[in-house]
Order: C-alpha cells, then sequence, then structure tokens
C-alpha cells in the first residue's frame, strides 16, 4: 500500500517517527533511513502495515517501510 | 406485628442510605507511629474554666501546667511536662470535677518511610500514589512481576550492563523470546525504565526509588531493539511467566490489532491467579490499544502532574484505572523519572524521564505486587483493592478515568476493608421495598412481610438476582480448587451475569440491567400461576438491584448514546421491576 502524508517526531516512550497520513490515520514508522525520518517532510510511503505487531509506542498501525518518495 | 415488619424494612433502607463514614487518617493512641511523651500528661479541662483556675490547680497538684496554645484559653486543653509518676498524677487529676479528661501526652508522627535515593524528591509520581505511606505497609515481598517489554539491564554479559540502581535488586528466571536465549537484556532502554518503575533499588543512596522494591523481576524479552514485536512471542511469554509462578504480568505494550491467541494467553493467566495489567495506548483516542482491551486485563490510562489525563493517552469503554505516566509538555521535571540505559547505546546507564501509557502501567502492577504481599490471595480481590482504593472526581466508573486515579495507599486500606466479596446493599434494598410495596397493598390483599421473604421459591429468586450464590466460589475455592466458570457466574447476581458470560468488559448490558427478565418470567407465570412467587422473588431483587445500582453511580450502561441516561433507565427499569412484583404480590394473595 501507498500513504501519503507527514513525517513527525513524538516524544513518546522512547520517541517514535511517525506518518501523519492523508488518510486520516497516524502510523508508526518501522524501517527507512535518516533521509526519510526529516520532522515535517511530506512523502510518499510504499509499505505494508503489520497486523501482528506490536510495540512500545502504542500511537498506531506500524507501517513497514519497503519504499519512499520525497514530496 | 406486620406493620412492625414493615418499619423495620423501611429502617433498613434508611441505613442503607447512610453515608459512608469519611475514611480517618488520624492515627490513634496504641497504633504504630504514635507512641508516649516521658513524664508529659494532657488535661482537658471544663470548656470555659478560667486561666487562674488552671493555675490554682496547678499549684495544688504540684505541676507545672500550661495551657497548650492560644486556643487553650477557649478549648481548655493544657499539658504538663516533668511529672515524675504520670500514673499517680492522673489518677488524682480525674477526681477533680472540673477536669473532663486527662491522659498521658502521645506524640503522634505520620506513617511514612521516605527513602534516602538521592532523586527521590523528584518523583512526583511516586508522591501521587501515597508511596511513603504504603511502604510502611507493604513493599511487595517476594512477589514476581514479569516484564514482558525489550528485556532489563539486570546483568553485566558480554556489552550488556547492569544499571547501577538495579544492583541488589531481586530477579527470577526469565527468557529471552526475540533471540531464543536465557539472557533477556535490554538493547533499548524501554524494558528497563518500566522495571524500574517497579522495583528500583529503593533506599541505596543511588539514584530513584520504585514501587514494589522488594519484589522479584522476571525478565521477559519480546521486544525487539526498535521497540517492536509479534502477538505470537507475547502471548507465549504470558503464558510462561504464568507458569514459572509470575503474580503481576506488566505489558507496557500494545497495538491496534485483535489477536484471539493473546486474548486467550491473558484469560489463561487470569485463570492461573496472575493480574495482567497493560498500557492503554498513547493514540489519545477512545480507543484502548490491545492487549489492554481484552476482558481480564486491567487498562492503565496516563495522567500528569497535574493529575489530569494526559494529551497522548487513549482511554474508553475498557479503561481501568489512570496511574502517572507523565505530561512533558507541563516542561521538564514532568515525566517519569527511573534508571535505564541510553537509548543510542545501550552499554551507556542513564537516567531519563520518558512519558507514556507504558510509564503509567508499572505504577499499577508495582501496586499489584503489594497487595498481593499484603494477603490478597486472587485477582479478583487485587483488582476490586485497586478500584475501591483509587482516588475517583466522579465517584464512579468513566471512559476518561475508569474507576479513578491509582492510590497504593488507598488500594491497601481498600484490601484491609474487604470482607466477604458480597454487596448486600441490593438485597436490603429489596427488603425495604418489599416493605413498602405491602404497605401500598390493601390489607385484604395484603401477605405478610416474613410469610413473603421466607418462602423458598421466592427466597432463591430474590438471593440470585440481589448477592449472587456468592458462597459457591468461596467453598468451591476451599474444597475443590479453581471455580468451573458455572460457579463463578452463579456466584454473581443474575444481572452481572451476561458479563462474565460474554466479557464484554466494564460495561453492563441494559438488557440484563432491566425489567425484561422479569418481564418475561411474569408473561410466563399468567399462564403457570404457581411460578407466581418465584417470579415476585426475581422482580422484587431486580427492582432492589437497579434500584440500588442507581443510586450508587453503579457501573455505565453500555449501548446508551450517553453515559448520564444510565441512571434514569434504571430508576426507570427499577421501577417497572417493582410494580410487577406488587402485581405478583397481591394475585397471590387474592387467590
Amino acid at each position: 500500500m501507498k500513504v501519503r502524508g507527514t513525517v513527525e517526531f513524538r516524544e513518546l516512550e522512547m520517541g517514535v517517527w511517525v506518518l501523519v497520513g492523508e488518510d486520516g490515520r497516524t502510523y508508526q514508522i518501522a524501517g527507512g533511513r535518516s533521509s526519510l525520518l526529516k520532522e515535517g517532510q511530506r512523502v510518499e510511503i510504499d509499505g505494508e502495515v503489520d497486523e501482528a505487531a506490536m510495540g512500545v509506542a502504542m500511537v498506531g498501525p506500524i507501517l513497514r517501510v519497503r519504499r519512499y518518495r520525497v514530496l | 406485628m406486620r406493620s412492625v415488619w414493615c418499619l423495620l424494612g423501611v429502617l433498613s433502607l434508611a441505613a442503607a442510605c447512610a453515608p459512608q463514614p469519611a475514611r480517618t487518617k488520624v492515627t490513634a493512641p496504641g497504633t504504630p507511629g504514635a507512641s508516649a511523651v516521658p513524664h508529659a500528661l494532657v488535661v482537658d479541662f471544663r470548656d470555659g474554666t478560667p486561666a487562674e483556675v488552671v493555675a490554682e490547680r496547678a499549684r495544688q497538684w504540684g505541676l507545672s501546667l500550661r495551657l497548650n496554645s492560644v486556643e487553650g484559653v477557649r478549648s481548655g486543653i493544657a499539658i504538663a511536662e516533668e511529672v515524675d509518676d504520670v500514673d499517680a498524677a492522673l489518677t488524682r487529676i480525674r477526681r477533680e470535677a472540673d477536669v473532663e479528661e486527662a491522659e498521658p501526652l502521645v506524640r503522634m508522627e505520620a506513617l511514612a518511610f521516605t527513602p534516602n535515593d538521592p532523586e527521590f524528591p523528584k518523583q512526583w509520581n511516586l508522591r501521587m500514589l501515597h508511596m511513603p505511606e504504603a511502604w510502611e505497609r507493604s513493599r511487595g515481598k517476594g512477589v514476581v512481576v514479569a516484564v514482558i517489554d525489550t528485556g532489563i539491564a539486570y546483568e553485566d554479559r558480554g556489552d550488556f550492563v547492569q544499571v547501577p540502581d538495579l544492583a541488589g535488586a531481586h530477579f527470577a528466571a526469565g527468557y529471552d523470546f526475540v533471540h531464543d536465549t536465557e539472557h533477556p537484556n535490554d538493547d533499548n532502554g524501554h524494558g528497563t525504565h518500566v522495571a524500574g518503575t517497579i522495583a528500583q533499588r529503593t533506599n541505596n543512596g543511588v539514584g530513584v526509588a520504585g514501587v514494589a522494591f522488594e519484589a522479584r523481576l522476571m525478565p521477559l524479552k519480546v521486544l525487539d531493539r526498535a521497540g517492536i514485536g509479534n502477538s505470537a512471542d507475547i502471548a507465549d511469554a504470558i503464558r510462561w511467566a504464568v507458569d514459572h509462578g509470575a503474580k503481576v504480568l506488566n505489558l507496557s505494550l500494545g497495538g491496534p490489532g485483535y489477536s484471539a491467541v493473546m486474548e486467550r494467553a491473558v484469560a489463561y493467566a487470569r485463570t492461573k491467579g496472575a493480574v495482567v495489567v497493560c498500557a492503554a495506548g498513547n493514540a489519545g483516542t477512545g480507543q484502548v490499544s490491545y492487549p489492554a482491551a481484552y476482558a481480564g486485563a486491567v487498562a492503565v490510562g496516563a495522567v500528569g502532574p497535574d493529575g489530569q489525563l494526559a494529551p497522548y493517552s487513549s482511554w474508553g469503554e475498557a479503561l481501568d484505572l489512570i496511574a502517572p505516566g507523565g505530561n512533558t509538555r507541563l516542561g521538564p521535571g514532568n515525566g517519569i523519572l527511573q534508571a535505564t540505559i541510553d537509548r543510542t547505546d545501550f552499554r551507556k546507564p542513564v537516567l531519563a524521564e520518558y512519558q507514556g501509557t507504558s510509564m503509567a502501567t508499572p505504577h499499577v502492577a508495582g501496586v499489584a505486587a503489594l497487595l498481593f504481599a499484603a494477603g490478597a490471595r486472587t485477582p479478583d480481590e487485587v483488582e476490586k483493592a485497586l478500584f475501591q482504593g483509587a482516588a475517583s472526581e466522579a465517584g464512579a466508573w468513566t471512559p476518561r478515568a475508569g474507576h479513578g486515579r491509582l492510590d497504593a495507599l488507598g488500594a491497601l486500606e481498600a484490601l484491609g476493608k474487604a470482607g466477604l466479596p458480597v454487596d448486600w446493599a441490593p438485597l436490603i434494598w429489596s427488603a425495604a421495598l418489599l416493605a413498602l410495596l405491602l404497605l401500598s397493598l390493601r390489607v385484604k390483599v395484603r401477605p405478610g412481610f416474613l410469610n413473603v421473604l421466607l418462602n423458598p421459591a421466592t427466597l432463591l429468586p430474590l438471593l440470585l438476582s440481589t448477592v449472587g450464590l456468592w458462597f459457591l466460589k468461596l467453598l468451591w475455592q476451599r474444597f475443590v480448587g479453581h471455580p468451573p466458570a458455572a460457579a463463578e457466574v452463579l456466584s454473581l447476581p443474575i444481572p452481572d451475569w451476561e458479563r462474565i458470560l460474554f466479557g464484554r468488559g466494564r460495561l453492563a448490558s441494559p438488557l440484563m440491567y432491566s425489567a425484561l427478565l422479569p418481564g418475561i418470567a411474569a408473561l410466563v407465570a399468567l399462564r403457570w400461576r404457581a411460578l407466581r412467587p418465584v417470579v415476585a422473588g426475581l422482580s422484587l431483587g431486580f427492582a432492589g438491584f437497579l434500584l440500588y445500582a442507581a443510586w450508587a453511580k453503579a457501573p455505565g450502561i453500555a449501548y446508551l448514546p450517553f453515559t448520564f441516561l444510565a441512571r434514569p433507565w434504571l430508576v426507570l427499569n427499577g421501577v417497572l421491576a417493582a410494580l410487577l412484583c406488587r402485581s405478583m404480590l397481591r394475585r397471590e394473595a387474592g387467590r
């Protein structure tokens, strides 16, 4: 799946990078390089939501990044 | 005679309505924390005794008596020190007509344990729980608390280090489900922080304190270095923990996805006698994440130092409690401070301040350990004490606070007060209601109060619908072992059956909490008249149960659009059930 949105860092738990998606959902970004993880950057991420995954961040579905492009 | 019984019924209703005595915080003489001051006594003169009279008496008794304070002029309270023989002096003083009371002077000390950890003053979260007072009663000695997380920095091994403020803490053997080894060390920092809140080494002159610092930590690693894991490992760890003696499970983790496997694991832990405490989630929405949302888990939301729900904390129908999780938007010092390892270099111990429902959860797990160590035997008892002891502004369950804010002292006091696990109030309300209903009937068709009440056909359904066969579960536990589901269900009042059968969380079903069942029974009784005493007992029980629930601000009712509709709903159905009962009684008598 492809999701467009804005990358944000949230000071929650150990700190977590999220994608505030244009689909109205907030995803926890799993994977991705430092060029993706920039505060306020608009991106399109191609990846999969890992339905079986759980974690400490608990901000929303965990999105495993396959590819991405900066908008 | 009949009206006497009616009167007694009304009086018992009044007694049930009477306000509960306020929780006393004053330490009485003779209790620990109060000690007699040597060679000193206190005399309470009659109010308005002039100072000259006090001085005159002092001369007579040979004591240096002085009024205690400026208030002493009005209250007549005076103290004497350097008294050689306090007992003899008291015997003499008590004989005087202008003395109301005389006794040894007692020094009151607040019962509190203040640890010497240098950063303890920054732990607002522990003061919010009244930990210094609670530590005088329990420190969680020996209770095994499983931390199902990223591991714990508990040993020096290879690149891994033990956090200095965990040196000397107690550990049970754990497991690493991510790498399948017996060394669940932490490569993230989250699990160590959480473990610190539960059982940081305390009063060791180093770092910070923990809630249940005499408990034993069981490290179970299910999350990788990024703090992510899968439901299979977590479900395995839950079962592993209880099979290896854990009584409290801390799961500061979650996700939006439902997993039947994990739900069964939580239920298994519960049947094995363990309390499962889970984080409500950090999405800040009205949907509690899993596993917190499963029936049988205690779901914990987070508050900041102001006691308000933190903006990130999730809430909703499944929420049980709120506890300190920090709110760093209020500035530095408003997070939860514990010893852990650096999040960028796991070889480096640090004191770190984090916020999240993960941080709130171990406070509840720690207090659960205190309760087990203080004598709680079952998860039910622990939960009941946690909920009853919580500080609640609403006085009832709400979706944004659950049963209220965690309070360790309150929970321990609630555990001490817990008698038989049964609330008699609905039965008393039913008996009083019966008296009122009988009074409303004409004398010719009015049966006797005791004739109705002691008729087995009426009494059994009445008991079942108000208090349940509460003794069944107790007897089963004592003589057989873990009670089967049927015994659990029969131990509850009928309106609560649905909540066990379907595990719909903490909200009651509006169909069970209504006059529906008595109504159906009444329809059946139209055909079979012999059933009338049974239906009378059932509807009387429902009426008492529902009206008491309304009065006591009972649990919220599910599916109703607004929570404020719950009480009108209960009152309406309570009255309907009472009218059903009245018609059953009258026809029975008029036959």
